[in-house]
């Protein structure tokens, strides 16, 4: 009993620390609790609704080795979670030598409850989080999906991937044998998980859901297959609504075979944008001071610029005409006479050239990449009036929006500053965050960037795009609104050439009531082989969305 | 209390003992070491159920399985100790050859179900060894326990009439039958159960029965060195004991891996982990399922953890002055039969003692036996219970001085404890 004691004694009372040390390292654990991933809102009105949400979701798998009622387990499995197993089930349970096969995925809470309760040996879960979207495809170019490894792709999803993660939590803690954590000691630490932000976007549902059909309806008229159609907020780069045809479902993401699918073309596509830009053209004319819409050029519909001859695709206009004249018949010739008033009258020289890149790419945004938040985002390209190939054939192109590439979400964002007083607003997709009980937080406003062009030419050109509208458009406008709009019908190239028969569509325009601008839309039409026009494919879709948004918007007409 | 008459068998024929007062300390040094085993069932039962709950992914053990099991065999128990402390020991002397018999045929009837015709529902075995009878609900049950105790009332009453005899030094009369006996009992010990520990216990206590009845100094040594050849030859023969006693040799610092070195290791780890004053009761990490046979075998080691130091002494003190009550009792009998007894108890006790925490302190090779009246299980609680019964009993049939020494003189001092009247034994000391 002596030597019981003593020995005790070295145990428990010499050697104690180097148990407790050696007790410590195997009995705690270090468990990593995973944060959840943020979820994504859109707006309804003013208060925010999931797009995007978390579900937990079971895979079963079998120890081979360990099931013994093999025809129980296959019953049981195929009675509960029958659509959500693999096809053979009896192969993979004859595995007798693996220890690990996967029987079922994306089994729901039910059914694993169902089964667990069955005591099956050998059968076990494995829970795992999943990506839900309760609005199917809705937006999901904007979105973006999250693959297998929990990583965002594509979209928000992997723009705001890190904010939308969030950090793991530690929860380091003494545990029993099989690793579940106890209550005992004092040792233990718990860095609980942050969860990622859940983001609320600026998309409004029911505008991009009547957005998308809008785009699809007007598809189907001109049997087009891509188009795109962006929705924006002129007094705060708010973009409202991304819709792009064809489109993916995320839900499905694996399903698809060709990954251009999962781009959103309104940011990542550039593109020559056509007659659209004429309103920026005549905006740096106007703001420049060399011209007004009343002051007048003779159009002869043909212009020489170097050795290239420039025609109007509208022929007849000729004579004295105004430069609203010019805007209202989509003229080429009134617009390389803008650019060329912006040097000397006579040519586009340096100085026309450096003033337009000064205003399209400094003050306008043009291949730049505006920093909206939805991955992928290409800055196109605007040739400098430094290179070689930014001669004045170039820049008399430039004019009516050929020969530069540049994005919708850049054209629609430079518009905006056109018509809301010559701020230039960084678009957006984020309005903020949602927290744990639903309430916004709305993201601080980005600075925007005042004066791009004077109040005064924003006024004019305002009135100006207006007019050109409701020169041909009037009566598809609902009465009282300030609706204006340019069409656009850009040439592509095809091998090296500029080509008629395959021309994109576009419309760009705005509306709003009495006091301002209230939205923006830019729409696109395009495919392979296909002659569309800005007037009759893009514009009927503005003109849907746009009569549809002023009773949404509960905008109030004039008088 | 009135005073008996002793039948003549219990007199040594010098000496008419009378009837007395138990000695109550038996049953109160009993009784702590239950209730402590009670407290620690208690707090680490619900930690155990887990364990197994995982195991064999159910929820049948409820978190007071283990607690009330153990309050069962602890009634149990103590129902049996009241029996072998009243039911007279000449009846059970009487019939012990039967018990032997009985023993040995459970012992062999445990052999025909689990080793030959393989029966599950009978015979409860591990990796070829049946050690345990089932019984359906109600548990198990341990033939060689049963048959431990019927060998230590028939060689008691054996041993001691041949030492009344003075043959206990003769080899034809005395040793060879005990040797055949004990051999026999082995062969279904060790050999065929592979219970190494429980052989060694009954050992131990046919020892201490054989040194009380008089064994010559010289005998003694010879069948040590017997035992010592039997029993390294008995560990040679079964690889698990070879792991066992390698693991001891391998020491403190073992990274020995093996299921040995692992319960070893842990059962320091949890020994060491009390430090001073335990890191008390609820609070056992190793119970959660590190330390094997958290509640049976290793029970010393999780309440090393949960009471500390002073906790396990206080445990060992319990047992010791437990063991020197019954040495008393043992050395104050008057008939070479009972003495030789109670020093059989004291055997049984004492080995089961020294070799459970001799194993989990790291300084015995693991033998894999319970901590008598701690450890979680029925059959060890219920026969050791019987045994410190009789115990119990023939301590009412003490004298004041001891009956080893011879001559001394009587003074107030030596009547301190004897807990009788001064003339109880006396009366016709011769």
């Amino acid at each position: 009993m002596v030597i019981f004691a003593t020995r005790l004694f070295y145990l428990q009372i010499i050697k104690h620390n180097d148990y407790v040390a050696q007790a410590a390292a195997e009995q705690i654990k270090p468990l990593t609790i995973p944060a959840k991933r943020g979820l994504i809102y859109a707006m309804d009105g003013t208060s925010p609704v999931p797009l995007v949400i978390n579900q937990t979701v079971y895979t079963m798998f079998a120890d081979p080795s360990t099931v013994n009622e093999e025809s129980k387990v296959l019953s049981t499995i195929r009675q509960v979670a029958g659509g959500n197993l693999r096809p053979n089930l009896e192969d993979l349970l004859s595995r007798r030598e693996s220890r690990y096969q996967i029987l079922g995925t994306q089994l729901t809470r039910q059914q694993a409850e169902l089964i667990k309760k069955q005591n099956l040996t050998g059968i076990g879960f494995q829970e795992e989080s999943q990506r839900v979207y309760p609005e199917g495809s809705l937006a999901s170019q904007t979105l973006g999906f999250v693959n297998t490894e929990g990583k965002g792709q594509y979209g928000i999803e992997q723009s705001l991937n890190d904010r939308m993660t969030g950090h793991d939590g530690l929860l380091k803690s003494v545990t029993d044998v099989s690793g579940v954590p106890l209550t005992i000691g004092n040792q233990n630490i718990n860095k609980p998980a942050q969860n990622g932000d859940n983001i609320a976007l600026t998309i409004d549902r029911n505008i991009q859901a009547y957005t998308e059909k809008a785009l699809a309806a007007g598809l189907q008229h001109s049997h087009a297959p891509n188009g795109s159609v962006v929705v924006m907020d002129p007094q705060s780069g708010k973009v409202l609504a991304m819709a792009n045809l064809p489109t993916y479902d995320p839900s499905q993401y694996n399903k698809v075979t060709d990954a251009s699918a999962f781009d959103n073309p309104i940011v990542s596509t550039p593109y020559e944008p056509g007659s659209d830009i004429k309103t920026f053209t005549m905006a740096t004319g106007l703001d420049k001071g060399v011209v007004t819409p009343d002051s007048t050029y003779n159009n002869t519909d043909s212009i020489k610029i170097g050795d290239r001859t420039i025609t109007n695709a509208t022929k007849g206009q000729t004579g004295n005409i105004t430069f609203q004249h010019a805007l209202n018949y989509s003229l080429n010739t009134g617009f390389v006479t803008v650019e060329e008033r912006l040097g000397d009258g006579t040519d586009i020289n340096d100085q026309s050239r450096n003033t337009m890149y000064d205003y399209f790419h400094n003050h306008f945004g043009f291949a730049q990449n505006t920093g909206i938040e939805v991955a992928g985002e290409a800055p196109g390209i605007i040739i400098p009036p430094t290179s070689a190939d930014g001669n004045a054939v170039r820049y008399s192109n430039m004019a009516f929006g050929q020969g530069l590439d540049i994005t919708m979400i850049q054209v629609a964002s430079g518009f905006s500053a056109l018509v809301n007083g010559g701020t230039y607003y960084q678009p957006t997709v984020v309005g903020g965050t949602v927290d744990d009980s639903g309430n916004l937080n709305p993201a601080p406003l980005k600075a925007p960037r005042r004066g791009v062009i004077t109040a005064a030419t924003s006024a004019t050109i305002h009135d100006m795009i207006h007019t050109a509208r409701q020169a041909f458009y009037a009566k598809q406008d609902k009465a009282g609104y300030d609706i204006g709009g340019k069409t656009g019908t850009s040439q592509t190239l095809v091998n090296g050439q500029y080509v008629d028969n395959q021309t994109v569509a576009t419309y760009l325009g705005y509306g709003g009531d009495v006091t301002s601008a209230k939205y923006v839309i830019m729409v696109q039409v395009s495919g392979p082989g296909l002659n569309l026009q800005g007037n009759l494919d893009a514009l009927p879709i503005f003109t849907n969305v746009s009569n549809w948004l002023i009773d949404y918007l509960k905008l109030q007409p004039k008088g | 209390m009135t005073p008996r008459r002793l039948a003549s068998k219990r007199s040594t024929g010098t000496q008419v003992v009378r009837r007395h007062k138990p000695d109550y300390q038996i049953l109160l040094f009993m009784g702590l070491l239950m209730l402590l085993g009670l407290v620690v069932m208690y707090a680490i039962g619900p930690q155990r159920a887990n364990v197994l709950n995982n195991v064999y992914g159910t929820d049948y053990y409820g978190s007071t399985y283990f607690f009330v099991k153990q309050t069962i065999s602890l009634f149990l128990a103590l129902v049996t100790f009241a029996i072998a402390a009243s039911l007279p020991y000449t009846f059970l002397q009487k019939h012990a050859g039967k018990l032997v018999v009985a023993g040995l045929g459970a012992c062999a009837l445990l052999v025909l179900f689990g080793n030959l015709l393989h029966v599950d529902a009978i015979a409860q075995c591990s990796l070829g060894a049946c050690r345990w009878f089932s019984l359906g609900p109600l548990g198990s049950i341990q033939p060689a326990e049963f048959l431990k105790f019927g060998l230590l009332i028939f060689t008691a009453g054996f041993l001691g009439t041949r030492a009344q005899q003075g043959l206990i030094n003769d080899i034809k009369q005395t040793l060879i039958p005990l040797g055949v006996l004990t051999a026999t009992s082995l062969l279904f010990i060790i050999v065929i159960q592979k219970d190494m520990g429980t052989g060694i216990t009954l050992v131990s206590m046919l020892a201490a029965m054989i040194v009380v009845a008089g064994l010559r100094l010289r005998t003694g040594l010879l069948i040590t060195g017997i035992m010592l050849v039997v029993g390294v030859g008995l560990i040679l023969m079964a690889p698990h004991r070879i792991d066992r006693v390698t693991t001891f040799f391998s020491g403190d610092n073992t990274s020995d891996n093996s299921a040995n070195g692992y319960q070893i290791d842990h059962a320091k780890m949890a020994i060491g982990t009390g430090g001073l004053t335990g890191v008390g009761i609820g609070n056992s990490v190793e119970a959660t399922g590190y330390l094997p046979e958290a509640i049976n075998d290793s029970v010393f080691a999780i309440m090393g953890e949960t009471f500390g130091f002073v906790g396990l002494i206080a445990i060992l003190a319990l047992f010791t002055a437990l063991l020197l009550r019954l040495l008393r009792v043992s050395d104050h009998l008057v008939d070479i039969r009972l003495k030789v007894l109670v020093a059989g108890v004291f055997g049984w006790l004492g080995s089961h003692v020294i070799l459970n925490v001799g194993a989990m302190i790291g300084i015995f090779p693991l033998t894999g036996i319970t901590l008598p009246l701690l450890s979680f299980g029925g059959t060890s609680m219920v026969f050791i219970a019987a045994a410190l019964g009789l115990a119990f009993q023939l301590s009412r049939y003490t004298v004041f001085g001891s009956k080893l020494r011879s001559n001394e003189y009587e003074d107030s001092q030596r009547r301190r404890g004897v807990g009788r009247s001064r003339n109880a034994g006396r009366r016709r000391f011769a």
